[in-house]
């Protein structure tokens, strides 16, 4: 399980990481209220799916679960947990309660 | 038949190296008359279904070659008989020779004669069967039959050659048996190594000063990675096929084996190995050089039409081949200037990123060619955002992962479209199989 504190410190690390890795260094300014995706976001389709994998590796370190955070269920609510720092951030949390 | 009379002319020249010691071609000779006589024994009346187990040796060649020389169904299997048993059943093997080394032993195994009716065509024209096993990566293995001599009259014109080769590839494999028809053909020595291992290869290599290797870039790359320290300054010529050469690992070896030309080949189990030409050393496109063989290129995919073209398959249907007897090969290419080709991998690896598509071969390459990745493979994984997306599975010996895939990622941004550049990297102990593993 993770607090929301640790759920944002470590999307917010791992988007540091991406900006390095992708030459985007606005990422690497990213806080909890930095879009993600969609209308003026920091990433594009690619981008997020890489952001979304590493997640998911870095959750399997921290917590040893292994968990898909983009699926159909994640795609079809009303609100998308990819379209902002802090939104991703708690839904891994909901994702890592389970 | 021309080979066996080529293998009598050849006396006193070594013919195989292994376990065994050297054998000679006279011996050789010596060994396919004692087959050929425990045949006559058999008093067969009919063309006959065998089972011929063991690994390149010998009393393996021998056999095979006295069975296509009498007119026999012949499957090569590799390992023993308890191994095979949906094989040897498949083909209604009446016999089985099991070969090791110089010996060979017969065993009956069932006493109808195998009905089916490419035997029965086959045996109408006179002509003997080769029977191999494609890798069944996809289902059972398929049963593909041809005219065995018809394959072995397509070695006739080999020049004679005393350059020692490895056989790597099995001896129920196409590629394997190419190895040993050319070399004998050429009357030049065929080295065994005791096992496809590395070390083992290479001890072989460096003991028989073996100038000829044909291998898988997957191989090679395993030879370099494994860093053996074994003598290889007798290596003239690397022959490789069966997937696509990663450029950042041709030019890995060519820096690793100055002395050595390497020779890409171009070979289907249904169609059989190719001859082809680099328009330039260190190309990675080719050219086919074959009298025998016709291709077209169709919606990027190969076509092939060739004079050693399969009969057929003993169970699976012919939809691969055209009722004009083109061979639908699987692989997608890329058309070069002046009739030139690059193999770009299976049309059914191809991976769709949102509608824009890549090979996996390409990400390989770049993979590969970033310090510390020993061996990877891309493949393409469901995404609901993107439809398909790109992962890697590497192996490494790093202790610093996180610091590896970031390289990764960024040599990929480097060099790559950005569709290409894997969104997930995983480590793996171990890869499995060849890259660009063929389903045919």
């Amino acid at each position: 399980m993770l607090t929301r504190e640790q759920a944002l410190a470590l999307v917010i690390r791992r988007l540091a990481a991406l900006g390095r890795e992708l030459g985007k260094p606005a990422l690497e300014k990213a806080d909890a209220q930095t879009r993600l995706f969609g209308e003026a976001a920091a990433l594009d389709s690619i981008g997020l799916v890489t952001l979304i994998a590493d997640l998911e590796e870095d959750i399997r370190v921290a917590t040893g679960k292994t968990v898909t955070l983009a699926d159909e269920k994640a795609m079809s609510r009303l609100t998308s947990p990819f379209r902002r720092v802090d939104l991703l951030a708690e839904y891994v949390v909901e994702i890592t309660r389970n | 038949m021309p080979l066996l009379t080529r293998i009598t002319s050849y006396s006193a020249k070594p013919a195989l190296v292994g376990a065994w010691g050297v054998v000679t071609y006279a011996e050789l000779g010596g060994l396919i008359a004692k087959a050929r006589g425990a045949l006559a024994q058999l008093k067969l009346d009919r063309p006959t279904a065998f089972g011929l187990v063991g690994e390149h040796g010998p009393a393996s060649t021998a056999w095979l070659l006295a069975l296509a020389e009498a007119g026999h169904f012949v499957a090569p299997l590799s390992g023993n008989a308890a191994e095979h048993p949906a094989k040897l059943a498949l083909i209604n093997a009446q016999w089985i020779v099991a070969a090791e080394a110089k010996e060979a032993k017969l065993l009956p195994r069932v006493d109808e004669p195998s009905a089916h009716p490419l035997f029965a065509q086959l045996a109408a024209q006179g002509a003997a069967g080769l029977v191999l096993f494609s890798s069944g990566t996809s289902g059972a293995p398929k049963a593909m039959v041809q005219d065995f001599g018809k394959l072995l009259a397509s070695y006739a014109s080999r020049h004679a050659s005393s350059l020692s080769v490895l056989a790597l590839l099995g001896f129920d494999h196409i590629g394997g048996l190419n190895t040993l028809f050319g070399a004998l053909a050429a009357g030049a020595p065929v080295v065994v190594p005791v096992s496809r291992a590395p070390a083992d290869v290479a001890a072989a290599i460096a003991r028989h000063r073996v100038a000829v290797l044909p291998a898988s870039p997957t191989f090679l790359n395993l030879l370099l990675a494994a860093g053996v320290t074994a003598d290889l300054t007798s290596l003239r010529v690397i022959t490789y096929g069966t997937e696509p050469m990663p450029e950042s690992l041709l030019a890995r070896l060519k820096a690793t084996f100055p002395q050595v030309r390497f020779i890409q080949t171009f070979g289907t189990s249904e169609t059989g190995i190719t001859l082809t030409v680099s328009p330039e050393p260190g190309s990675t496109f080719l050219r086919f050089e074959d009298l025998h063989l016709e291709w077209k290129v169709v919606d990027d995919e190969l076509w092939l039409r060739s004079r050693t073209q399969i009969a057929g398959y003993l169970n699976a249907s012919n939809e691969r081949f055209t009722d004009d007897g083109w061979f639908r090969t699987g692989d997608k290419v890329e058309q070069g200037p002046n009739g030139t080709l690059r193999i770009l991998g299976r049309m059914s690896e191809m991976i769709n990123v949102g509608g824009e598509k890549l090979m996996p071969a390409e990400v390989e390459s770049v993979v590969l060619g970033v310090p510390g990745v020993d061996d990877c493979r891309v493949r393409g994984e469901a995404h609901p955002l993107t439809g398909q997306t790109v992962a890697v599975d590497v192996v490494s010996f790093t202790t610093d992962q996180e610091a590896l895939r970031s390289a990764i990622r960024i040599a990929c941004r480097e060099r790559l479209a950005r569709h290409k550049i894997p969104t997930r990297v995983t480590f793996v102990p171990s890869v499995s199989g060849e890259r660009m593993k063929k389903t045919r």
